[in-house]
Formats: C-alpha cells, structure tokens, sequence
C-alpha cells in the first residue's frame, strides 16, 4: 500500500551524523578509559574506520534503492516503516491497559520503583550491610535492583507474548517476532521510566554523601541499548518456549530468583573474595553472569562517575549479541509451529 | 488490454499439502512429555488435511469454495492468507490481502471504541493516515456514536460485531478472504453490511470466499473450487460444479 513511507537519505545522513557526534561526546568522556586500553594507539582509525564502514554501507543501501535491488538492510528498514504504525499501536496498548483503571495512572511507573527502592533499602541497608564500609551502599544497591527488576519484568512479560496474542496469531497475519517485540518495548519503557526515579534519589542522596553526577551519564544509553537487546533475546527464547511448554512460566520464576541470587545486586563482589573454594566459584559465577556486568556498568557510571573499562563495552556487546542470536536462531525455528500449538 | 488483465494470476496455488500431527495428548508440559516418552506412547496420528491442492485465481475474480465439513476450506483459507505455513507447495499472492477470517479478533476489551479503531486498523495493515482520513467513514457506518468513547467491554454483542465489521470493511483491498459472507446486527445493518460485502466483492476486488450457502455461491461466483477430504474434487464454472454437488 504505502512502499516508501521512508527516506532512506535522510536516515543515513541521521544515523551518520548520530554517529559522529555521539562518537565524539564517548570519546571525549571515556577518554581515560580508552587511554588505559590495549587499542589506544589505534583507537582514532579505529573510530573512524568505523564511520567509513557505516557511511559506506549507507551510500550502497542508497545506491540499490535507486536500483530497485534488496539486500538485508533495505529489506529491514522497509519492514520496519511497514510495522511501525503496527507496533506503535501495540506498545500503546500495552501501556495503556497497564495503567487504564488505577487513579494515579503512569505515575505509578515511577512511584512503583521508588516505593520499592525505599523498602529494599531500609531492609538492606540498615539490617543487612550495616557494618558494611561500601562507599555509597545505597546508590548500589538502588541500581542494581532497578536494572534486575527491568530484566525480570521485560522477560516475564514477553514470555506470555505469543500465547496471549493466540487469537491473533490464528487469525492475522503478522509477522510473530512483533510480539515479543512490542512487549519488551512496551516493558522496557517502564525501565526507562523507573531510572527517573532512580537519578532523582541519586541528586539527592548526592547533595548530603557528596556524590555528583558526572557527564558519564550521557554512556548510560549505551548500556541501556545493549542491555535491552539481550533482554530482547531472552525474550525470543522465553516466548517460544513458552508456546510448546507452558511450564517454563512456573519455572521462569525460580530461575530468575536464582540469576538475581548469582547478581550483586544486594551484596558487594568484595564479600565474596574470601579466598575459599566455595568463594571462588562464586567469584566465577559472578563474573560470568552477563547482569553483572550491565549492573556493575550502570554503577560505574552513577557512582564512579566514569567510564567503566573498554572490556566491559565489549563483555557487555558480547552478551548482547549472542542472546540476540541465540533468540533469533530460537524463535526462527520454531515460530512455524506456533499456530498448530496455541 | 482489459482481457489481459483479466488473465493475470493474483493467487496461484501449487500442489499445497498441509500435515497435522495429532497426538493422542496434546502435550504441554515436560514433565507430561518426557513420561509419556518413557511409555513409549509418544506417536503421532498423522492427518493431511490438504493433498496436492493446485489451483489459480485471476485478478477481479471471484472464487467460491465449496465441501463438506472438514473438506479443509478454513485451512486452504489460512495458508492463503499466511497464517498457516503449508507442509509443502507454495503460494504465490500478487497483491495486498485482508482476510475476513473472524471480525475483532485482535479487540482489546479495555480500550475504548476509537483506541481499537485503530489498534485493530494496525493489525489488518492499514497505514495511520489511512485511518485517520477514514475514521469518519467508519464510525458514521457502526452507528455507535458517542459510544466510540466508551470502553469497549461496555458494549454489547451487536455493537462489538458493528465496529468489527465497519472496521474489516472499509479498505478495498486487491484479495478478500471471506470465511461465510457476514451479516451482522438486526435487521437494518445486516442490509446494510450485505450491501457492503456485495459492492466490495463487485468493485474489481479478486474475492475468495467459502459457504455453504449454494445460493450465494450461485449469484456471487464466476468460478467454483470443490474440496472434498482434502483435495480439489472439481473445479471449473459455478453452475456446473454446484450442479455437481447438490447431487
């Protein structure tokens, strides 16, 4: 019906541009980070290496437009402009729904989290870890259970994706990864929303600790984006699971509480370095844990106020890119057979 | 040149066969799969409910399907529109398609009238701009009124089909897929809903649709496909192939 809804120059030139200028702001904060790492000496090709590549597949993206060729990118930004209109209207509904028949509507997205930060606080904080000589236990703690709670809500919800759409899926034809999709987007706006709550409690609780924000909170989009694809990836796999056997829900739940156990979330990686047998392989679960180290990013940006390591953007990627994978690889496989199932 | 465009093929189905796997259980659960596993009772019944189904529908036409129950119309229906993926044959469509398979089925029962409007618009792969230029012309046919701000699960039946219809029907698309002409409402709508089926399936719309009503085959069909247990008995003109099944 409507081809090209798109400019396809117009993106590239946005995602170039993006490019640069969000380049240069990482560089300019994450300089000290850069500096210490094996790639300093080559980092400024690399940046723009990079850049070279982006701009080059752009003008070869433009090029086959004009051909009437597809490739991989074409095809992905034309599905993209077909469902938007589609997913913009699920993701509402999810929202909307969430909040239809409470009083205070989406204010609860960022009163929820700040109630619960209050209560695991006053539990952890006063009772737990008091003797604990952590600098900024509070902070600590709130992030990390503001990340964790994102992961767990994200997953949870996007597990009943495609058997809550039954009716659809049998009815409809629409391309079935929207669904996960738009109910990782629709949660994830929730996440979003609960770090407003989470920066507000750091301003404040900064004033009387003495901890400022610092401009390494402009990284916290780039955690946030690798941190939501491997959400995403989760969520392919959960979902389709989901649809063959319903037990996953049930054990779903015993399965995070044991990845939030194996999380520092409430207890400092320290504790943990005891030196005995029991504490290394906990050291090694912990650091193999991928939340770990989303978890451990946000906190080096709020509390350090610095960028963490250039190995942690690349565990951090990494994790990313292989659930996103494994997810696809998942969901491809099995999405044929959703409809003889549900 | 309009010959020649009657002649181009809009939907060509290829030696379509369609298996289902009918387990004794359905099974949805581990624990239920891996004892019954250790039975060793884990064997499927296997069904073709489609063999070897070949045919072709041109642009403009408009092709009835006609069988028994359990013929396999609804499943030929639902691997036409995409929804099924057939265990072997292809489908080639040429064209944009809106299947009429159940009206409303993608409501949400918390959103008001206006908010489904176009929640279920983006599910039939209409654009926003479409919507909103038709919204209009879509509340003034459902009749609702000011009910169109009320949460939908206020409404009654009649109401539910009137806006699901209203909906379905107010895009042209190039292919309509029908499962049973639908006449909804009382007795004023239901007219007024088979007038709009009919001046869609006569305005150059290529139509597929399944009844069991003869009469309307009779009126509406230039051409007539027969499935009986799967597979395409006869084929051809309407009032030959219905002929042929009324016997």
């Amino acid at each position: 019906m409507n081809k090209h809804k798109y400019n396809l120059q117009k993106i590239v030139w946005a995602v170039c541009a993006g490019y640069l200028v969000y380049g240069a702001i990482f560089s300019l904060i994450a300089w000290e980070a850069i500096r210490q790492s094996r790639i300093a000496s080559i980092y400024s090709v690399l940046f723009l290496a990079v850049g070279g590549v982006i701009a080059g597949y752009g003008a070869k993206l433009v090029h086959y437009e004009k051909r009437g060729k597809t490739c991989w990118g074409l095809s992905l930004i034309h599905t993209a402009s077909k469902y938007e209109f589609l997913i913009e209207q699920l993701v509402s509904r999810d929202f909307k729904v969430k909040y239809k028949r409470s009083i205070l509507g989406v204010f609860w997205s960022f009163l929820n989290p700040l109630m619960m930060m209050v209560v695991q606080y006053v539990v952890f904080a006063n009772f737990f870890f008091r003797g604990s000589d952590m600098k900024h236990y509070a902070i600590y703690l709130l992030a990390g259970i503001v990340m964790f709670n994102g992961f767990n809500d994200c997953t949870t919800q996007a597990m009943r994706a495609i058997t809550s759409n039954a009716t659809l899926i049998t009815k409809v034809y629409v391309p079935k990864y929207i669904y996960p999709i738009t109910k990782v987007m629709s949660a994830s706006l929730n996440v979003i929303l609960s770090l407003v709550p989470l920066i507000l409690v750091t301003v404040v609780y900064g004033l009387f600790n003495n901890l400022y924000l610092k401009p390494s909170i402009l990284l916290l989009p780039i955690v946030l984006v690798m941190f939501l694809f491997f959400i995403m990836g989760i969520a392919f796999i959960v979902s389709s699971l989901m649809v063959f056997f319903h037990d996953i829900e049930f054990l779903w739940g015993v399965l995070t509480t044991m990845w939030m156990y194996a999380t520092p979330i409430i207890y400092p990686v320290s504790m943990l370095q005891t030196g005995s047998r029991l504490g290394n392989i906990a050291l090694a679960v912990v650091n193999i844990n991928p939340l770990t180290h989303y978890v451990n990013f946000v906190r080096d940006i709020l509390i350090n106020g610095c960028s963490p390591a250039l190995s942690e953007y690349g565990i951090c990627f990494a994790w990313a890119a292989v659930s996103m994978l494994a997810g696809i690889a998942v969901f491809r496989k099995t999405q044929d057979k959703f409809v003889l199932y549900i | 040149m309009e010959n020649k465009q009657e002649q181009e093929v809009i939907i060509s189905v290829e030696h379509v066969g369609m298996q289902f796997r009918m387990s004794n259980d359905r099974i949805s659960s581990i624990k239920e799969m891996v004892t019954q596993m250790l039975r060793g009772k884990l064997k499927y019944n296997e069904f073709w409910a489609l063999k070897d189904v070949s045919f072709q529908v041109h642009r403009g036409e408009v092709v009835g399907i006609i069988g028994r129950n359990g013929a396999g119309k609804s499943t030929i229906l639902k691997i036409i529109s995409g929804i099924l993926k057939p265990t072997c044959g292809t489908v080639k469509r040429g064209g944009n398609i809106v299947p009429m398979l159940e009206l409303g089925s993608g409501f949400d029962y918390d959103l008001t009238g206006r908010e489904n409007i176009f929640l279920n618009g983006a599910i039939l792969g209409y654009s926003k701009e479409f919507l909103m230029g038709k919204y209009d012309e879509i509340l003034a046919f459902s009749e609702l009124g000011e009910f169109i701000e009320m949460p939908i699960r206020n409404y009654s039946s009649g109401m539910l089909m009137r806006l699901a219809f209203s909906i379905a029907t107010v895009v042209n698309p190039e292919i309509l897929i029908v499962d049973e002409i639908l006449a909804v409402g009382d007795e004023n709508f239901q007219r007024k809903s088979r007038a709009r089926m009919m001046e869609l399936m006569s305005g150059g719309t290529t139509v597929l649709f399944v009844s069991h009503n003869m009469d309307q085959i009779r009126e509406m069909c230039n051409r007539v496909v027969w499935l009986e247990s799967g597979v395409v008995h006869l084929e051809g003109e309407t009032a030959k192939v219905c002929d042929a099944y009324r016997i």
